[in-house]
């Protein structure tokens, strides 16, 4: 009779102690199952964690159709192997799969976006506004450069009373000159060409203007000397 | 007591506004040229001869904010002078500043006369360069004024129009700026300085005079109509005193000599900054 009740003392010791171990294991996950869409698993999971080589089974396709609303539409390079997506802009780790990437700087990559007054006036850094690793893209929900929350968490700590309007200044402005910025920002590229135009159109007529009556006067005053 | 060698051309008044002008100019462009420049030892020199960065900028929106009461100052001024009983006609009258067909003619007929093609136009009381001037500071101190106050205060200015409006702004100033710097220090500085007609210097806006052979001489319409009105006699004054004229000179160049610095910094350290 006792050695029975040892036993079962000794079960459900064991059982308990396992039960306990439970606790402390990894939640089950459906991350952990068979996924049929690779679209699926794109936007719930890999997405957001950047891991694509630790699930079990790899997608159907290795070039998925991937469609971001208002962002890019169609086919473009995705692969569990390479791990590169062109599109960044809605990340929650921006800088994902980029190989070597502990290693380099900034502005090997992003040479254009030190190059504007906030850099080269104000002497920010990258990590002022972006923030530490990993550095989500601006639009990812959680960003604290989500045009939604950027002005509190980002502009205003310099900038107090920062507005959401107030944080549509385009910090990273594009070349006003350049064709480019016809597409990315067309009242500036418009704006600034007729600016141009304006002092050019002005100098075009008033310096020769200038420059002729100078040397006419100069040889009126040697003709009557 | 001098002869009366000298007809009158600007009134105290009109020459208070010239100087005001002129100080304020200088002052803006030298404080905006010096933020404009400060990645460079130049910009930096001369910002720090203001006190610095922020200095600078400090001063550039107040001399700005002065400008612009200065022009609504002006604004009224001019709303004064015209003779509104005759309102319209009056402004197409030969003492208004309204640029007029004429005036297309003339600059024609001048280039006519560089080329010695033609006999030269006989302006009257204004040419076309010097309306010209005058338009472009009168369109130029609103855009710069206006601009440069949505710049100065974004936080105000994007709440009645977008933050990204201040990036179209910013270019906006900053090539009017330009423009009315190079203007005012290359062509503006060289029709009343250098050009040998009024060089060394046309006294006009300081002693507020010309001399009345050199404005027969260039101005003849000008002269005859006065003739003819028989208020040529009135208008006539007296030179300026040897001590007047010294204080024209010496603070006449000083002014050149500050926008000539400025272009010739700002051409030299164009290709250092960051546009």
């Amino acid at each position: 009779m006792k050695r029975v009740m040892s036993t079962k003392l000794a079960v459900i010791s064991v059982a308990g102690v396992l039960l306990l171990e439970l606790l402390g294991l990894p939640a089950l996950s459906p991350a952990q199952e068979e996924v049929a869409s690779s679209i699926r698993r794109y936007k719930d999971r890999e997405v957001s964690t950047g891991y694509y080589e630790e699930y079990e089974a790899l997608p159907h396709r290795q070039r998925p159709l991937v469609e971001i609303p208002g962002v890019r539409r169609g086919v473009f390079p995705y692969s569990p192997a390479a791990a590169q997506v062109r599109s960044r802009t809605h990340l929650a780790d921006s800088h994902q799969g980029i190989k070597f990437y502990e290693n380099l700087r900034c502005q090997i990559c992003h040479l254009n976006e030190t190059t504007d007054i906030h850099t080269t006036r104000a002497n920010l850094t990258c990590r002022q506004c972006h923030g530490g690793e990993p550095i989500a893209s601006i639009d990812h929900l959680y960003s604290p450069l989500n045009p939604i929350r950027k002005h509190a968490y980002v502009c205003s700590k310099c900038h107090e009373g920062a507005s959401a309007s107030y944080a549509s200044y385009v910090v990273h402005e594009p070349n006003p000159a350049m064709v480019g910025t016809r597409t990315s920002f067309p009242l500036l590229f418009y704006v600034f060409w007729l600016m141009v135009v304006l002092a050019v159109g002005t100098f075009l007529v008033f310096l020769p203007h200038t420059l002729m009556w100078g040397i006419r006067e100069l040889f009126l005053k040697m003709k009557k000397e | 007591m001098s002869p009366k060698t000298r007809i009158r051309r600007f009134s105290p008044l009109q020459r208070l506004f010239h100087l005001f002008l002129m100080l304020t100019f200088l002052t803006q462009a030298s404080t905006g040229l010096a933020r404009m420049f400060i990645e460079t030892r130049w910009g930096k020199n001369l910002a720090g001869f203001f006190g610095g960065y922020e200095t600078c900028r400090t001063i550039h929106i107040y001399v700005g904010i002065f400008m612009l009461c200065g022009f609504a100052l002006h604004v009224v001024y001019v709303l004064s002078r015209i003779k509104w009983r005759e309102f319209p006609r009056s402004l197409f009258g030969p003492d208004s500043l309204l640029l007029q067909f004429k005036d297309v003619k003339e600059f024609f007929l001048h280039i006519g006369w560089f080329l010695n093609f033609t006999r030269g136009p006989e302006f009257d009381r204004w040419g076309y360069w010097e309306k010209f001037d005058y338009w472009a500071v009168f369109w130029g101190i609103p855009v710069l004024g206006i601009t440069g106050l949505l710049l100065a205060y974004p936080l105000s200015a994007s709440q009645i129009m977008p933050g990204w409006a201040l990036n179209i702004a910013f270019w906006i100033h900053r090539i009017e700026a330009i423009l009315a710097m190079c203007h005012v220090f290359i062509i503006h500085f060289f029709i009343a300085h250098l050009r040998p007609h009024s060089f060394p210097m046309d006294q006009a806006m300081f002693a507020g005079s010309v001399d009345v052979d050199d404005a027969r001489h260039e101005r003849p319409t000008w002269i005859a109509r006065l003739e003819h009105a028989g208020s040529l006699q009135s208008a006539l004054v007296s030179e300026p005193s040897a001590a007047g004229r010294a204080i024209f000179y010496v603070f006449g160049y000083l002014a050149v000599a500050t926008g000539v610095f400025l272009l010739i910094g700002g051409l030299v350290n164009a290709r250092f900054i960051t546009w």
